[in-house]
Order: structure tokens, then C-alpha cells, then sequence
């Protein structure tokens, strides 16, 4: 695929989250998350499935996805600019470390429209809050531009 | 009194005794010592709508695929990753030793990942060796892969005449030798293959002298200078011409070598739009009323780089708007050529001609023999200053060796076959030929649903397939029915994007081209990939009404 590779856009990685389309992908695959928990009846009631859907779309940020973004530093592919985005996790690379683009408003918007829901499906019990606040917290405090670039303890520095 | 002009003053108004002729018939004249034949016809060839329509989109459901697509393989990736890791798998890329496994690593995995579980599974669609000219049939290597693409090994069979869709041979000289190239084997008996120096040592040639007035002679310019290799044409010289406190405005989809070029400058690069001109006056209005970045000085000069043809869009660039938005703020014009001299105008002359304008209106003109000329090596052409200047300051002169000189005689025989020298008009015919066969490639491509891209008269057709499996699987069916394609995906094209770029050639017959559009009829339908809408394949049958419509009808009662 290295075909006359380089022209302009010196890391492709900065532009995946503005491609056409790619929302309404991210949109469709946590409804099929949530199609999937509503489907295994071993969990009767809904506010469970909910719960579950925010704290798995959150932990599954946290894991795949905070991986995805939020962990894994470099790009997948070699750049033509031979490393300068080394040290940067896809986050933080997302449209050359412009802070409050829209593809980043949409991605910090989705898991409090998450929390938002699943707060009024649980009835706002008080374990179940917390644990969707947890999570909800564990995943927008890293996209803030405070944050950017910070790493508590010297976790994931290099 | 004063009488400049050498008209009479009568009541206020000069009458010239000369009668100025519009339509003067190729009045040659002398400018600086350069005998220069006057323009023609000045007139554009005809009403050039811009090609600036927004390409068809395909439908989202197409896009969602394509993201699944990608990110399936990616999650794959990181399972055989961690399968690799774990030694459950064998691992096949590069590794470290087992004593070294402390040290800071010097292959990084991740780097690699798209490579090594994306790229890897494909990878049998690229680096075909082939075994004979690439004309409009070549000769392939076959090679099969006993570990999934990791290596490759040679059967010794070779396939023949598979038809070449992917070679930039548009104007069909690319072909085996025969008696016409018989100059060329003497310019090789004569002058031997090398020029082991650069231009300003011992590597002149009365060769490269010959071939640089014929150029210019061709292009319609002052005077050219030729070089030995065509990216090193745009690395070397854009560093010669800008430098720091200069302004480069280039297309977003401008060619490595042009990058590089401008990288290695040290001006101010600021990338626009491609083919936007709204977006170019929009960023040339304000570098000039902002400055320099943090002195706020002017600009020493702007320039704007752009291509005749991209390579990977199959685009024209809109020439007259780009001309006048140059003229209007005072920028200069680098154009490279590389995709359309030869096989844009209707004498080849480039995408200058084929908008009818002034050979004064581009300020550099560069372009490559390696298309349709069919040898290597690049030019840079325009005023006698201008070329002057980079004989002298032009870093590849100084470091490079010059061009071979029996390459230097093929693209010689090549400009004379175009020209129409001795009389034939077999340039002529070539010419024409290739414009057929876009205008018939294009259209049938249109008519059976297939969403491409470029403007109407490009020889490059990209068309859309957006998913990465498509893409190759794309290529192996063509292979297989014996008809060779370029494919390219991410991330030499935006991530949605895959496409197959298909390069049509004047040496290309009818015969050719409906096997190919058969075959590709064919796999479009197997594959899904016909994304047009019914509207736009077909826009007459949607803009009036059929009167065989019975709805219109009314009954009595």
C-alpha cells in the first residue's frame, strides 16, 4: 500500500477521527454493544444493562479503546517524518494537538451522553452511581488539555 | 513635441501610422537573443468549465464497511501480536536475539503493526517483477507464497501478455526496440552509456545542448534546462529558486518531490486545498497582509506549487483561475508536469495548451520524460533568466551527474515523433488516440456504475474501493484474468479511500479496452463495487420525463 506514499499530510494517523462516516461507526458499534448485553438473559433488568453499557463503552475505553487512545503511543505505520509523533498517544495526536476540534468534542461528548443515560435507567441508586461516575471520570479527565501530555507517576512515558 | 511611438498628436489623441494587425500570422520575433514564434491562437480552445465538481460520495453504509473493515483487522492484529509474543505463533519479521532482549529494542513493534498484520496479507498485489517492456502487454514473473505472503518464491513459469493497465506509457512509446530507435544505438556507440561528472565540470554534451533547445522549442518557451532524474529535478531545484523568508503555497496533494523540495528550502510552506482557489486567494490574501510569521516583514517572494495532473487523483488543475489569482497578487508559478506533458493539448504540449493560455503565464515550468517520453530524467523550462539562473545556482548541476546521453537521444526521437517532424503525423495520431480512449474508457466506466475520480480528459482513472479487502481482492481477480492494475490504500490515500488507479495508454486498442471494461464489468458486480447513484450514471434517462409513463395518463369514467 506504499504506493507514492507522502504527500502532505505527514501523519495519516491525525486525520482517521475526521474522516466521512467514521461517528456514525463509532455511534452504530456501541448501539451494537448495547444490543448485545440486552441479549444475554442471564442479566434480567434493564438498568443493569445499562450500567453495563457505560461502564464497559467506558472500560472498553478504558481498556480498548483508552488503549486505543489513550495508551498506545507512536502511530501503527511508519510516517514520513520519522518519529516525531513517537511519544504521543493517538489522543493527543488527533489533528496535530489542536485542542477542541469537533472530532475531539465528539469524543469526549459520547461517554456523558453515556453517563446521562445511564443514570436515568438505574434511577440514580447510589452504588451504580458511583461506579458510572468512576468510570466517566477515569475517562474525560485524560482528554482535558491539561492533561495533554501529562503522565502521573511517569506511567507511559516512554 | 515628443513623439513616442511615432504616431502624429491630433486634438489630444495619438494616431498611430502603423496599423496594429490582430491576427498576425507566426510572426517571429527576437527577445533576448531567444528566436521566439508568436502565439497563435489566443483564444482558449474551448469553454473550459473548471473541474472543480465535488466527486460523487458513496453511500455511508459503504464508509461504516470500510471503518469495520479496518478495525477488524486491526483487533486481529493485535491478537496475533500477542500470539507472537506468547510463542504461540512463529514469528516471521525481524527479531532480536535472545541475549539482546534487555536492550533498548531496535525494531519497534508498533511501528511495524500496520506493516506486519495489515499490509503483509496483501502484500502479493505490489512489487510484481515483470520480464519484458511494458508496453500494452508485459510479461509477469509468476511467484507464489508458501507462508501467507512473508516470502515469495519464484516458479521459473512466466505470464504472458498480461495487459498493462498500470504503466504511465501514455503515449505508447514504451515498446521493444526496433530500426526507428537505430539513432539512439549510435548516440550509444559514440558517446558510451555514463557521464561520470556533473553539468558544471566535464558533463555537458552537445547531446544535453541539443535537447534543451529542442524542449524549449516544443514547450513554446525561452529556453530549458534538462536533468538527469525527475525527483531530483523538484528536490534540487525549488531549494534553488526559494529560500528562507520566501512563501511556498503548495497543494495538499503534491508529490513527495515537491514536499521535499520545498522541506528542503527553509521557506514557509503553507499547504491549500487541492485545486481550491478559493481557499489559495483566501491564504495568499492573508500571508500578504500578515507578513513574515513573527517579523511581520513582507515576503520575499511567494510561490505556488502545483501539478498538471496529480497522480493519485487523476485531477486537472484549474490553470486559468490559478493564472489569474497569480497575476492579481504578484505570486509566481511553479508547475510540474510530470503526468500531463504529452498527453494533455492537442499537440501534447502540457495543460498550458490545453487551456489555450499564454506560454508567458506559468513562470517555471517542470515535467519529467519518464511518462510519455518514455526514457527518465525531468526539465525545468521557462524564460532565458530564468534558466540561466538555474544552470548556475541549481544544486543538482553542481552535485549530480548529467543525463545518460543514449536517454538523452531516445527523448530526442521521442519530441520529434510528437512534433511531427519528416513529416509523419504519427505524433499527431498518438495524440489522438489517447484522447479517444480516456473519453471512451471514462464514460463506459460512468455507464456501468463505477464512482472515479479526475477531471474528464486525464489519462489517470482512479476508481473507488474503499475497503482494504476489496482493494486486493480487486487486483488478484484482474491478475488472474490476466490484466495487471495499480491498487493503493491507506495511508498513501485518506483512510476511506482505497482505490484502482487505472493508466490509459494511446497503445491501448478498442479491443483492449473492452476486454479490460468486460472483465472489469464483471468483478464490480462480484465485488459490490458499483457505488454510483442511478442518477448520475445515466443523467439523460433521469432529466425528462419518459412519456411511456402511464401514471400521466387519465381515465374517463
Amino acid at each position: 500500500m506504499n504506493v507514492e506514499v507522502a504527500h502532505s499530510e505527514l501523519n495519516p494517523n491525525t486525520r482517521v477521527m475526521n474522516s466521512r462516516g467514521i461517528w456514525l461507526a463509532y455511534a452504530i458499534l456501541v448501539g451494537l454493544l448495547h444490543m448485545v448485553l440486552l441479549s444475554i438473559p442471564f442479566f434480567f433488568s434493564i438498568p443493569v444493562v445499562w450500567t453495563l453499557t457505560n461502564v464497559i463503552h467506558n472500560l472498553y475505553k478504558a481498556q480498548a479503546m483508552y488503549i486505543f487512545l489513550h495508551t498506545v503511543k507512536r502511530t501503527p505505520f511508519e510516517t514520513s517524518v520519522q518519529g516525531k509523533a513517537w511519544l504521543f498517544i493517538h489522543w493527543e495526536q488527533m489533528d496535530y494537538g489542536l485542542q477542541f476540534t469537533s472530532s475531539r468534542k465528539f469524543l469526549s461528548i459520547s461517554p456523558i451522553v453515556l453517563y446521562l443515560l445511564a443514570s436515568f435507567y438505574t434511577k440514580y441508586d447510589a452504588a451504580r452511581f458511583l461506579i458510572n461516575t468512576a468510570s466517566l471520570l477515569s475517562i474525560l479527565l485524560p482528554k482535558l488539555p491539561q492533561f495533554h501530555g501529562v503522565h502521573l507517576f511517569g506511567i507511559n512515558k516512554y | 513635441m515628443a513623439n513616442p511611438g511615432g504616431g502624429a498628436v491630433l486634438n489630444g489623441t495619438v494616431h498611430s501610422n502603423k496599423k496594429q494587425s490582430n491576427n498576425s500570422q507566426s510572426k517571429n520575433y527576437v527577445k533576448n537573443g531567444i528566436l521566439k514564434e508568436a502565439q497563435q491562437n489566443g483564444k482558449p480552445h474551448f469553454d473550459y468549465k473548471p473541474d472543480v465538481r465535488s466527486y460523487d460520495e458513496a453511500p455511508r453504509h459503504v464508509l461504516f464497511l470500510t471503518y469495520m473493515g479496518y478495525g477488524i483487522g486491526t483487533l486481529f492484529g493485535y491478537l496475533r501480536d500477542f500470539m507472537r509474543k506468547w510463542g504461540i505463533e512463529k514469528c516471521n519479521a525481524a527479531v532480536e536475539r535472545e541475549e539482546q532482549k534487555d536492550f533498548v529494542p531496535l525494531y519497534q513493534d508498533f511501528e511495524n503493526f500496520f506493516t506486519r498484520n495489515l499490509y503483509m496479507r496483501i502484500r502479493d498485489s505490489w512489487n510484481q517483477p515483470i520480464c519484458s517492456t511494458p508496453g500494452p502487454y508485459f510479461d509477469l514473473m509468476e511467484r507464489v507464497t508458501d507462508d501467507y505472503n512473508w516470502t515469495f518464491r519464484h516458479t521459473g513459469r512466466v505470464i504472458k501478455d498480461v495487459i498493462n493497465m498500470g504503466s504511465y506509457n501514455f503515449l505508447g512509446l514504451g515498446v521493444k526496440y526496433n530500426e526507428s530507435m537505430k539513432p539512439v544505438t549510435e548516440v550509444l556507440e559514440k558517446y558510451g552509456v555514463g557521464v561520470p561528472s556533473s553539468r558544471h565540470e566535464m558533463g555537458t554534451l552537445d547531446k544535453h545542448k541539443e535537447l534543451e533547445e529542442l524542449m524549449a522549442k516544443f514547450l513554446n518557451v525561452e529556453a530549458a534546462m534538462i536533468f538527469g532524474m525527475g525527483f531530483a529535478t523538484n528536490s534540487t531545484n525549488i531549494p534553488a529558486l526559494v529560500g528562507k523568508g520566501c512563501l511556498i503555497l503548495s497543494d495538499e496533494f503534491n508529490h513527495t518531490s515537491i514536499i521535499l523540495g520545498a522541506r528542503l528550502s527553509g521557506a514557509v510552506i503553507r499547504p491549500f486545498k487541492h485545486n481550491n482557489m478559493e481557499n489559495l486567494e483566501a491564504l495568499l490574501r492573508e500571508a500578504i497582509i500578515k507578513g513574515q510569521p513573527r517579523t511581520g516583514r513582507a515576503w520575499r517572494k511567494i510561490l505556488i506549487l502545483v501539478e498538471g495532473i496529480y497522480s493519485m487523483e487523476g485531477s486537472i488543475v484549474n490553470l486559468p483561475k490559478l493564472v489569474a489569482l497569480k497575476k492579481k497578487y504578484k505570486a509566481y508559478l511553479y508547475m510540474d508536469e510530470a503526468h500531463s506533458i504529452g498527453s494533455l493539448g492537442p499537440n501534447g504540449q502540457g495543460v498550458r495548451e490545453h487551456f489555450g493560455l499564454d506560454p508567458d503565464d506559468v513562470d517555471v515550468y517542470m515535467g519529467t520524460f519518464t511518462k510519455s517520453f518514455a526514457a527518465c530524467g525531468g526539465y525545468i523550462a521557462g524564460k532565458k533568466e530564468l534558466v540561466d539562473y538555474i544552470r548556475v545556482h541549481s544544486h543538482s548541476a553542481v552535485y549530480s551527474a548529467s543525463m545518460s546521453p543514449p536517454v538523452a537521444q531516445q527523448i530526442i526521437r521521442s519530441i520529434k515523433i510528437l512534433m511531427g517532424e519528416d513529416g509523419n503525423n504519427e505524433g499527431a495520431q498518438k495524440i489522438q488516440q489517447l484522447a479517444e480512449n480516456i473519453k471512451y474508457f471514462r464514460q463506459k466506466l460512468i455507464e456501468m456504475g463505477f464512482i472515479i475520480y479526475g477531471a474528464d480528459n486525464s489519462p489517470i482513472i482512479p476508481v473507488l474501493l474503499y475497503m482494504p479487502a476489496k482493494v486486493s481482492a480487486f487486483s488478484r481477480h484482474l491478475l488472474k484474468k490476466k490484466i495487471g492494475v495499480v491498487v493503493v490504500g491507506f495511508p498513501a490515500t485518506p483512510l476511506a479511500e482505497g482505490r484502482a488507479r487505472f493508466c490509459v495508454s494511446s497503445s491501448h486498442t478498442k479491443e483492449i479496452l473492452d476486454t479490460v471494461l468486460e472483465a472489469v464489468d464483471k468483478l464490480g458486480d462480484l465485488l459490490n463495487v458499483k457505488y454510483l447513484s442511478k442518477k448520475s450514471r445515466c443523467p439523460i434517462c433521469f432529466s425528462e420525463k419518459s412519456f411511456d409513463d402511464e401514471t400521466s395518463f387519465e381515465y374517463e369514467d
